[in-house]
């Protein structure tokens, strides 16, 4: 009953408000609007644009030290996130049955494993830092919190439910994730999608100055 | 006599012939056997039951499984294995845990919170940096989450079931072992950041056996000296170190059959992880009660960094001298980043092995 | 003519706040995911270690208002009351924050890992903050000085003439004054015309060298534009203009921006944005010129300097103003010895005195505390003499120097190859 609830209804209800919620914020960035810059540019900003997109992946020259926490534990996170949310093979089953109609290789088991160890390292770590890093405790905000709170309880219930013996605990996830993706538009999660607009504006108004950024 | 009776007469003793050789023939080979002993005569049976057994030690088979293990048909050894975790690890382990929670709560009952004796003087020391202070708290939460859910697995049946029922601790055993499994190999990352971040300060010496000699100044008016780290502190951080190597080498084992171990290296790696676990646990149990509840004062170490100057100067006092002299007594929060921060600040004693880097 | 906003309007800045919120903001508050790298770039934190400064937390007024008005829980949170909003209180804090405690440098720009421009926010935020009157004083004199008289130091065209006048007589050639049609139309800072009047000099020398016609208008010498600084585009716009009209009346080809950091901002990159329209005339900072000179052959020495020599770079010309090699060219030829502080070029630390900070005297001891920064760059490298490209830098550096009694000079780029220009070997015809 449970469960049909979690997979059924509730399952379209959030994917339906994560997907037009997410839909509507980015709407919501691009309504604002940005004036033209009438300065004669050095070059053209289009090619900064996806040379920012890229080049922030990584560190500016000289400052891996300063980063090299966020970096290391940034990377743990969100690349076992990656790996964990599109090729563990429970997820790749259902995005091939219920989403896509198509599925490819899953990663093997001990892939899984590494990948999970990872996210929740570097979740557990980059959080840390934030409840202990007085720069990063003053400018949090319950949001940044909670993001990281659900974030880690789906990922928590996901691996509770990995044997997939128990309906009850494949129930219990679906329940968070489901919470998690209600709560993604509303949320700092919105970073997800629009860190490539933040990248590509400053890129290509540097660009125009004719500073690689 | 008349011819038919002959007849009958031979048939008769022809049958009882008969059925006399039918039952003394097959006794023969026992007969055989009871005067030449054992093996002269080849019992099929017995010895094909003998080596599934294995009585005279493990053998192994011939099989067409191309695994390890695979040609060995019952594991003489699980039996074993199986006595020492029912007889020895569950009760003992059991008695001891409840046994160090019961002295805990007597020791609480009769001393209470140990107390500030001097109040709170409102000047900070700083004690332990962002990185010293995130790297704990990863260990700590990795420790929480793998020693419940390793009790879930140990005493589980004990104490779940009759709770939850079959069902419900079924499910629960099921994620436990999960969750136990995924978060165990994070485990040794935790070890070894705590050794880097922690091992500095942490070498035993003559201050410590004094301070053990005098309880560690637990009990009322009877006051240990101590440095930057107290003997009890070393002597946590040192079981941190070989219970932790010893509980991810087991554990890693355990986890990952894929490197050729076979079940008799699990079932010692399985023993030294029930065994290592239990003392760590038991152990903790301290580390937790008189870092929280236990003392005033202790527990902002941990999460502010700093302590008060009176905390410092009650449990030791050797090390507030040295930061007194240093001039980081009444400084301001963030002081000790501050001071990893400029090169031309430094001192002995204040444990982080960040503090004489200097960004490039 | 705009006026400098002096009376406290906290719904004003509130509203202006809001305007300034486009799809770039927008964007940017919705990727911040609170990591505090920022902090590390910037060196108001490196240096006192406070986490009030930063960078994106001194754009909180702004991330609030947007929270309030683009956001789901912050439209909710403000109709429930439970948001508050942006306060008297919070203005008088952030005005702090905002003016005193960040230069625009623009380096936690280059480091957020999304890619926020927070050099751009805090600039747009500015824009609330002067409009709401919760500007420092300081910058508010200069402001008005820059609008009233015409230079931020209140120097006059009296003052001027009586530098060339000293020029003229140092060198025996008139200087050209309002000259039509010239190559190029040269333009000081006040600070340049007061304290670095061997500027004006090197200029006269350089292009008498080159052969190129070059003039000075009366009606716009001042290349500084305090408009920008306090975050008023009203003003901003007033102060370019003149610039942007004295040097179209004169018909010049090319604006040179001198050796001042927020001037080239100003001229080369806001000017278009703030008139409407691209200016008759192209804008060059002094350095691309004279690289070009060089490029091109008009610009001779006949000696070099083995003396260990460094460079410092002034931000807005460098990292937010796109100059970056003609510098180091130039360098290279008068300098034998020519070494690079660590994290030099895009990357380097500002002076601490820039976006208006040294217009206020009460930044004066946070200024010499983050000019530890320098400090340290400068003794990884230990040079003789350290060059730079900005009068505002110049002088900062300096007052740094001298608290810390380092025994340095500090000279301008064009005047130090004004040094080794060759004589009497010129193309002037």
């Amino acid at each position: 009953m449970f469960l049909e609830f979690v997979e059924g209804p509730l399952w379209y209800i959030a994917l339906t408000i994560f997907v037009v919620g997410v839909v509507l914020r980015l709407l919501d960035v691009f309504r604002s609007g940005v004036r033209t810059d009438l300065a004669p540019p050095r070059r053209e900003g289009l090619g900064g644009a996806l040379r920012t997109l890229v080049t922030r992946s990584w560190t500016a020259p000289g400052f891996t030290r300063g980063a090299a926490f966020h970096l290391v534990a940034g990377y743990m996170f969100h690349l076992g996130l990656f790996v964990l949310l599109f090729f563990a093979a429970p997820h790749v089953l259902f995005i091939e049955e219920r989403l896509l109609g198509f599925g490819w290789t899953p990663v093997p088991y001990w892939a899984f494993i590494l990948a999970a160890n990872f996210a929740f390292a570097g979740l557990i770590l980059v959080w840390l830092r934030r409840v202990m890093h007085p720069v990063m405790r003053r400018i949090s905000t319950l949001d940044d919190h909670l993001a990281v709170i659900l974030t880690f309880i789906a990922m928590f219930t996901g691996c509770m439910a990995l044997f997939q013996h128990h309906d009850s605990l494949r129930a219990i996830h679906m329940l968070t994730v489901e919470v998690l993706m209600i709560y993604f538009p509303f949320s700092r999660l919105m970073h997800a999608f629009t860190f490539a607009i933040s990248r590509s504006y400053t890129g290509a108004a540097m660009a125009r100055k004719g500073i690689n950024a | 006599m008349n011819k038919n009776a002959k007849k009958r007469t031979v048939m008769r003793r022809v049958l009882v012939l008969i059925l006399s050789l039918v039952i003394i023939l097959p006794l023969i080979p026992y007969a055989v056997a009871l005067v030449d002993g054992p093996g002269a005569v080849p019992n099929p049976g017995a010895q094909l039951w003998n080596e599934v057994r294995q009585r005279d030690g493990a053998s192994a088979g011939v099989s067409q499984v191309q695994a390890v293990d695979g040609s060995v048909f019952i594991n003489p050894y699980g039996e074993r294995w199986r006595q020492f975790r029912m007889q020895q690890l569950v009760p003992i382990g059991g008695w001891l845990l409840v046994g160090v929670t019961a002295f805990i709560a007597l020791f609480r009952l009769i001393r209470g919170k140990v107390p500030l004796e001097g109040g709170r003087s409102g000047k900070l020391v700083p004690r332990f940096s962002v990185n010293q202070r995130v790297v704990h708290w990863f260990a700590g939460t990795i420790f929480v989450i793998e020693a419940v859910t390793g009790l879930v697995l140990l005493y589980g049946r004990f104490v779940l079931i009759p709770l939850l029922g079959p069902e419900g601790f079924s499910a629960t055993a099921a994620a436990s072992k999960e969750i136990h499994n995924l978060f165990g190999p994070i485990f040794p990352l935790a070890v070894v950041l705590m050794i880097l971040l922690f091992l500095r300060g942490n070498s035993p010496n003559m201050v410590d056996v004094k301070w053990f000699a005098k309880a560690g100044g637990l009990l009322k008016g009877m006051p240990a000296s101590s440095g930057y780290y107290n003997g009890g502190q070393k002597s946590w951080f040192w079981m941190v170190v070989v219970f932790g190597i010893a509980i991810s080498g087991s554990g890693l084992v355990l986890n990952f059959p894929v490197f050729g171990q076979g079940r008799e290296i699990m079932e010692w790696a399985h023993v030294v992880h029930g065994v290592v676990a239990i003392l760590f646990i038991t152990a903790s149990l301290g580390h937790i009660y008189i870092g929280t509840i236990g003392m005033e004062g202790a527990i902002e170490a941990m999460t502010q960094g700093y302590v008060d100057a009176n905390w410092a100067k009650e449990h030791h006092d050797l090390w507030f001298a040295e930061m007194e002299k240093a001039g980081m007594v009444g400084v301001a929060p963030n002081a000790l980043e501050e001071v990893k921060r400029h090169d031309d600040i430094d001192f002995k004693g204040f444990g982080s092995p960040g503090a004489k880097q200097k960004e490039g | 003519m705009p006026e400098v906003v002096t009376e406290h309007n906290v719904e004003r800045g509130k509203e202006v706040l809001k305007s300034q919120i486009d799809a770039k903001i927008a964007s940017y508050f919705s990727s911040c995911v609170h990591c505090g790298l920022c902090a590390e770039a910037c060196l108001f934190y490196t240096e006192t270690g406070d986490p009030r400064y930063t960078p994106i937390y001194k754009v909180e007024p702004m991330r609030r208002v947007w929270q309030q008005e683009n956001t789901f829980w912050g439209k909710l949170g403000k109709g429930l009351g439970i948001l508050k909003e942006v306060t008297e209180q919070d203005f008088a804090e952030w005005q702090e924050m905002l003016y005193e405690s960040c230069t625009l440098c623009g380096r936690c720009s280059m480091v957020c890992p999304v890619g926020n421009d927070i050099a751009y926010m805090i600039r747009k935020s500015r824009e609330a903050f002067a409009a709401a009157g919760y500007t420092p004083e300081g910058l508010q004199g200069a402001t008005r000085r820059a609008l009233e008289i015409g230079s931020p130091m209140g120097i006059t065209l009296h003052t001027l003439e009586a530098q060339i006048k000293h020029v003229e007589k140092a060198t025996g050639w008139e200087m050209p004054m309002d000259q039509q049609g010239a190559d190029y139309m040269v333009l000081f800072s006040s600070m340049e015309v007061v304290n670095f009047p061997e500027y004006i000099e090197a200029i006269a020398r350089i292009f008498h060298q080159a052969g190129r016609t070059w003039t000075i208008s009366s009606k716009a010498f001042e290349a500084t534009n305090s408009g920008i600084q306090i975050g008023d585009s009203g003003i901003a716009r007033e102060l370019v203009s003149r610039v942007v009209n004295a040097a179209e009346e004169l018909g010049v080809k090319y604006v040179i921006s001198p050796e001042c950091g927020h001037a080239f901002m100003a001229i080369r990159w806001d000017a278009p944005n703030l008139i409407g329209r691209k200016p008759n005339f192209d804008v060059v900072h002094i350095l691309e010129v004279l690289d070009q000179f060089r490029a091109e052959g008009r610009l001779k020495v006949d000696s070099t300097t083995d003396e260990r020599l460094t460079f410092h770079d002034p931000c807005q010309i460098v990292r937010r103003g796109g100059v970056v090699e003609p510098q180091r060219n130039l360098m290279h030829m008068v300098a034998t010895n020519f070494v690079e502080m660590p994290d030099a070029g895009v990357m380097n630390w500002c002076c601490g005195g820039g976006g208006g900070v040294s217009a206020q005297e009460e930044t004066e001891e946070l200024r010499l505390k983050v000019f530890e920064r320098k400090k340290r760059q400068l003794n990884a490298v230990k040079p003789d003499r350290l060059v730079t490209a900005c009068a505002n830098c110049r002088i900062i550096l300096e007052e740094g120097l001298e608290h810390n009694e380092m025994d340095l000079e500090v000279i301008g780029l064009t005047e130090l190859l004004a040094e080794h220009l060759a004589e009497g070997d010129t193309a002037a015809k």
